[in-house]
C-alpha cells in the first residue's frame, strides 16, 4: 500500500537547485535509507516530504493528502512523525514530559483541560514503555537540557516514536552516538517500530554498515537528483553509486 | 529495573511532599484571610487591590510563564473590566456577579480577534503588537469623551452581592468586609482552576510550545489553537482582575490601559516569579504594598521601580519564589 | 492645495526623522540582536537636551546658522555619554532570553522617564523662535514652507547617506557587517567584538538622540514623545521589515505621511492613526511584510 508519494518535486533556493525532478513512492513495510554526500539534498528531501518546506514544483501526498496543505500538526494526527538532524528538544521539559507530549497527541488527550496529566495512566504507560525501549527508564525525571548530545537525539527519535505513527522519517538518528552504540540503537529502533506498528521507516544515514545492515531499500541522492533507488544488493552492484557516494571500494559482507 | 505502575509524577502525591507543596500557598491565603482582622482599613483596601492584581497575574502567568508570550498590553483587559463595571453601575446594574459575567463575555469576545492576530507572532513582535492594541484602547478611551468620559473616566459604584444583603453598610465596611471575602473566595477558586489547567494536558502542551514550537507541531500539538486558548484565558483572568482592582478606586479611567500599567503587571510577575503558579499572588501582594510605601516617600517611584526591575532581570530572573525556596515544590 | 503641500512636507519631515531613529534600531538589532525599547527614551532625551543646548546658545547670542550644528552636536554628546554605559549594562544579558532584553530596556524606559521629570519637569517644553529663524520658502502666494523642515530633511538625508557610506565603504563598516553576520567568526578573526558592540550601540543611540534634537523645534518635548516614537518606529519596522534599510525608508515614509495627514485632516485620530495602520498592515499581509514569525 502506498503511504507517501512524491511527484516531480523540484526545490529551488534562488538560483540553486536543491531538488530536481524527484519522484518516489514509499510503501508499507519498507525500511528506506537515504544516502548521499553532504549537500546532496537529503535533508531538503525529507523536509519536503514532511511538509516543512514547500516544493517549487511538484507535490507530495501522504495517504492521498497533499502534505503542504496539511501542516505538521495534521500530519502528526494522520500518522507521520519525524526526527531532526540538529538536536530538537524541549530544553526545560523532562524526558518523561517530552514523550508524554507525543503520547497525549496519540491518545487524543490534548483537549482534556480539566484532568491532571500526572494522573493520566494511559499517557504514562506509553511514556514508560517508550522510555524503556530507548533506555531512558532511570532518566524520565531529568530535564532534557542536561542530557548528552547523543541522548538528546535519541529523545527526539523516541518522542517521534511515541506518536505511534504509520511512517517515521529520521534524519541521521545515530549521528550523535558512539559507534559501539549505533547498532544497539538501530536494533532498538527496528524493534520499537515493530512493537508500535510502524509501517515504514525512512532514514537519512551516512553509516554504510547501518545502511546495508538494516534497510531493505536504498535511495541514493546526488546533486538534488535520485541517482539510484533499489534493494541493497542492486545498489551494491551499481559501481557509479558506490564510487560517488561511498567513495571507496565497500566490501562488507 | 522495575516498572512502576504509578504515574511518574505521582511522586508529588506522597503525603509528605504534598503537605510541603501546599504549605506556602496555604500560609499566604491564611494571611490574606485574616488580614481585615490584623490590619487597618487602608491596608485592607490595598490587599483588596492586590487580590485583583493576583487574579490578573494568574492569567498573565499562563501566557508568559507557561506559553512564553510576553504581552506588553495586558492592561487593556484590566481596562475592559474596569469600564464594564463603570458602565454597568452607572446604569444602575449593580449586581457583582452580573458585572463579572458581562465583563468576562466582553473580554473573551475582544480577546479572540486580537489574539488570533497577535499569536501569529512571537517575542518582540508579539510584545509590540499587544502594546499597540492597548495603546489603541487608551487613545480611544481618552479621545472619545462622549462615549467614554475621556480622561475623567466613568465612576464605579460599589456593587451589590446576590448572597449577601449589603444595604445599610457604608462603602468602607463593604470593601473591608463582605466584598473582601467574596473576592477572596473568588481568588482561591480561580487559583485552583489555574492550577488544574496548568496540571492538565493544556499546561504541558503550552510549555512544549514555549520550549520549541516546531517540535511541538511535529508532535501533533496545535500551536495556534493552544496559544489562542492561553491568550483568551489570560484575557478573562485579566478582565476579572480589572473589575476587582477598579472597585476600591471607584473610577475607570484611560490610564488603566496605559503601557506603564502593562509594565507594572510584568514587573509584579517577575517579582513573584513566573516559573510557578504561586508567583503571581506573591508578586502582586509585595508590589502593591511596596508601591504604596514608596509613593508616600518619593514621587520618582518609576525610577525606583526601573532600578529594581533591572536588578531583578540581571540577578533574580526567577523572582522571589526562587529566592525563597530552591527546591520549587510547587513549580512545574 | 495648501493642505496637501503641508501634508507632503510634514510627512517627509516626519519620515526623515523616523528613518534616522529606525536606522538606529536596525543596526543595533542587526549586530547585537537586541531590540532597544529605550530608543524612544533616547529620542526624548535628545529633544530635551537639545532644548537646553539651544537655551544655552541663545544666552550667548549665537547666530541662527549655528542652531543645526548645536542640535546635532548636543545629540552626539548625549549619545557618547549615555551609549557606552547603557551598552555595558545590556551586555550582561546579551546571551539571555529575548524577553529579558525587552524587560531590561523597558526598565530603562521607566528610569529615563523619571530622569526627564527630575531634570526638566513634567511640563512640555518648547524651543523659542528656532523653527522660524530660517525663514520660509515661498512656493505660491498662499503656500510657504518653513526652511527648517527642508534643512532637517536635508540633514537627515545627509546623515543617512553618511551612515550608508560608512557601512559599505569603510573598514569599520565592514567589520560591523561581518560581526552582524557571524559574531564568532569575527572574534576568530581578532575583531574586538565588545568594542564593535559598544560603537554600534552608541551609534544607534546617537541616531535616536540626534533625531529627537532635530525634531524638537518643530514641536515640543514632552514625556510622552518616547512612547509615541516607539510605536511609530515599530510601525516602520513592521512595514519595512526588521533588518532592511530600504524597507525602513518605505516604512518611514508611510508612517510619516499618515501622521502628517492625521494632524492636518483628522486631529482627533492622530493618536489612533498609527495603531490602526500597524494593525491593518498585519491583517492585510498576515505573514507580515518581511516580519519574522516563530
Amino acid at each position: 500500500m502506498t503511504l507517501l508519494q512524491a511527484q516531480n518535486v523540484r526545490k529551488l533556493y534562488g538560483g540553486f537547485c536543491a531538488l530536481d525532478d524527484v519522484t518516489l513512492t514509499i510503501n508499507d513495510g519498507e525500511h528506506v535509507s537515504i544516502i548521499g554526500p553532504n549537500g546532496a539534498g537529503k535533508t531538503t528531501l525529507v523536509n519536503v516530504l514532511t511538509g516543512l518546506v514547500r516544493p517549487t514544483a511538484g507535490n507530495v501526498t501522504f495517504k492521498g493528502y497533499n502534505v503542504v496543505n496539511l501542516g505538521a500538526v495534521r500530519l502528526a494526527r494522520l500518522g507521520m512523525a519525524r526526527s531532526f538532524q540538529l538536536v530538537n528538544i524541549f530544553p526545560e521539559l523532562s524526558v518523561g514530559e517530552t514523550i508524554a507530549v507525543a503520547a497525549i497527541s496519540h491518545l487524543r488527550h490534548g483537549e482534556r483541560f480539566f484532568s491532571s496529566t500526572a494522573r493520566n495512566r494511559p499517557v504514562w504507560e506509553i511514556v514508560e514503555r517508550v522510555g524503556a525501549i530507548f533506555g531512558f527508564s532511570g532518566k524520565l525525571d531529568q530535564p532534557a537540557k542536561i542530557l548528552s548530545q547523543g541522548d538528546k537525539k535519541l529523545l527526539d527519535v523516541a518522542s517521534a516514536f511515541a506518536l505511534s505513527p504509520e511512517i517515521i522519517l529520521l534524519d541521521e538518528p545515530t549521528s550523535g552516538v558512539s559507534t559501539a552504540d549505533k547498532s544497539t540503537i538501530m536494533r532498538v529502533l527496528v524493534q520499537a517500530a515493530r512493537q508500535m506498528g510502524i509501517k515504514a521507516i525512512i532514514q537519512i544515514e551516512h553509516d554504510m554498515d547501518i545502511v546495508f545492515g538494516y534497510s531493505n531499500r536504498i535511495i541514493a541522492v546526488h546533486n538534488g537528483r535520485i541517482l539510484a533507488d533499489g534493494s541493497p544488493a542492486s545498489i551494491r552492484a551499481r559501481a557509479d553509486v558506490m564510487a560517488t557516494i561511498v567513495g571507496r571500494q565497500y566490501d562488507h559482507a | 529495573m522495575t516498572t512502576s505502575t504509578a504515574p511518574i509524577a505521582a511522586r508529588t502525591a506522597s503525603a509528605g511532599t504534598l503537605k510541603r507543596a501546599l504549605a506556602l500557598p496555604a500560609l499566604l491565603f491564611l494571611v490574606i484571610f485574616l488580614f481585615p482582622f490584623i490590619a487597618g482599613p487602608h491596608y485592607v483596601i490595598l490587599m483588596f487591590s492586590a487580590m485583583g492584581y493576583a487574579i490578573a497575574l494568574l492569567g498573565l502567568n499562563l501566557l508568559f510563564g507557561y506559553t512564553g508570550l510576553l504581552s506588553l498590553g495586558h492592561a487593556m483587559f484590566l481596562a475592559i473590566g474596569a469600564y464594564t463595571a463603570g458602565y454597568m453601575t452607572s446604569t444602575r446594574i449593580m449586581n457583582f456577579e452580573l458585572i463579572l459575567l458581562v465583563a468576562v463575555a466582553i473580554g473573551a469576545i475582544v480577546a479572540v480577534p486580537i489574539g488570533l492576530l497577535c499569536i501569529r507572532y512571537v517575542k518582540i513582535y508579539f510584545a509590540m503588537l499587544t502594546l499597540a492594541f492597548s495603546m489603541l484602547l487608551y487613545s480611544f478611551l481618552f479621545k472619545f469623551y462622549h462615549l467614554t468620559g475621556g480622561d475623567e473616566g466613568i465612576r464605579i459604584k460599589v456593587p451589590t452581592l446576590t448572597v449577601w444583603d449589603l444595604s445599610g453598610l457604608d462603602t468602607l465596611s463593604v470593601l473591608t468586609g463582605p466584598l473582601y471575602y467574596y473576592v477572596f473566595v473568588l481568588l482561591v477558586l480561580l487559583t485552583a482552576l489555574m492550577r488544574c489547567l496548568t496540571g492538565s494536558s493544556l499546561g504541558l502542551q503550552l510549555r512544549a510550545i514555549r520550549e520549541n514550537q516546531q517540535k511541538a507541531e511535529y508532535l501533533g500539538v496545535n500551536v495556534k489553537r493552544y496559544r489562542l486558548v492561553a491568550f483568551v484565558i489570560a484575557a478573562v483572568y485579566g478582565v476579572l482582575g480589572g473589575v476587582i482592582i477598579a472597585i476600591p478606586v471607584g473610577l475607570a479611567d484611560p490610564t488603566i490601559a496605559y503601557w506603564v500599567q502593562s509594565g507594572n503587571l510584568i514587573f509584579m510577575l517577575l517579582l513573584g516569579g513566573y516559573t510557578n503558579f504561586l508567583g503571581p499572588l506573591l508578586g502582586a501582594v509585595v508590589f502593591i504594598f511596596f508601591q504604596d510605601q514608596l509613593m508616600s516617600i518619593t514621587e520618582y517611584w518609576r525610577l525606583t521601580f526601573g532600578v529594581i526591575l533591572v536588578l531583578i532581570v540581571i540577578f533574580f530572573p526567577n523572582g522571589l519564589m526562587a529566592a525563597l525556596d530552591r527546591r520549587r515544590w510547587w513549580s512545574t | 492645495m495648501l493642505a496637501s503641500a503641508n501634508i507632503l512636507v510634514g510627512g517627509v519631515f516626519h519620515a526623515a526623522v523616523l528613518f534616522l531613529v529606525a536606522a538606529g534600531l536596525q543596526i543595533v538589532f542587526g549586530v547585537q540582536k537586541i531590540v532597544n525599547l529605550a530608543c524612544g527614551s533616547f529620542y526624548a532625551l535628545g529633544a530635551y537636551f537639545g532644548i537646553s543646548a539651544l537655551a544655552w546658545a541663545a544666552a550667548f547670542e549665537v547666530p541662527a546658522i549655528a542652531y543645526i550644528p548645536i542640535l546635532v552636536g548636543s545629540g552626539l554628546l548625549l549619545a557618547i555619554v549615555l551609549g557606552p554605559s547603557v551598552e555595558r549594562l545590556l551586555r550582561l544579558i546579551y546571551d539571555r532570553d529575548e524577553h529579558f532584553q525587552i524587560l531590561l530596556t523597558f526598565a530603562l524606559v521607566l528610569i529615563f522617564e523619571d530622569a526627564i521629570r527630575l531634570i526638566w519637569g513634567a511640563v512640555p517644553l518648547q524651543t523659542i523662535n528656532v523653527y522660524f529663524a530660517f525663514g520660509e520658502l515661498r512656493i505660491a502666494s498662499d503656500l510657504a514652507i518653513p526652511n527648517y523642515n527642508l534643512i532637517v530633511i536635508a540633514a537627515a538625508a545627509l546623515i543617512s547617506a553618511a551612515f550608508g557610506w560608512m557601512l559599505r565603504r569603510t573598514r569599520f563598516g565592514r567589520i560591523v557587517r561581518a560581526t552582524a553576520e557571524n559574531k564568532q567568526m569575527s572574534e576568530a578573526l581578532c575583531v574586538d567584538v565588545s568594542k564593535v558592540y559598544m560603537a554600534v550601540f552608541t551609534l544607534g543611540v546617537a541616531l535616536g538622540t540626534v533625531g529627537g534634537a532635530l525634531v524638537v523645534p518643530a514641536g515640543a518635548a514632552s514625556i510622552d514623545m518616547g512612547v509615541e516614537l516607539i510605536v511609530d518606529a515599530f510601525a516602520v519596522v513592521i512595514i519595512g521589515g526588521l533588518g532592511s534599510m530600504p524597507g525602513a525608508l518605505i516604512g518611514a515614509l508611510i508612517v510619516g505621511f499618515v501622521r502628517s495627514a492625521a494632524i492636518w485632516l483628522y486631529p482627533e485620530f492622530e493618536l489612533l492613526a498609527i495603531y490602526v495602520i500597524v494593525i491593518t498592515v498585519l491583517i492585510v499581509r498576515p505573514q507580515g511584510l518581511l516580519a519574522r514569525t516563530a
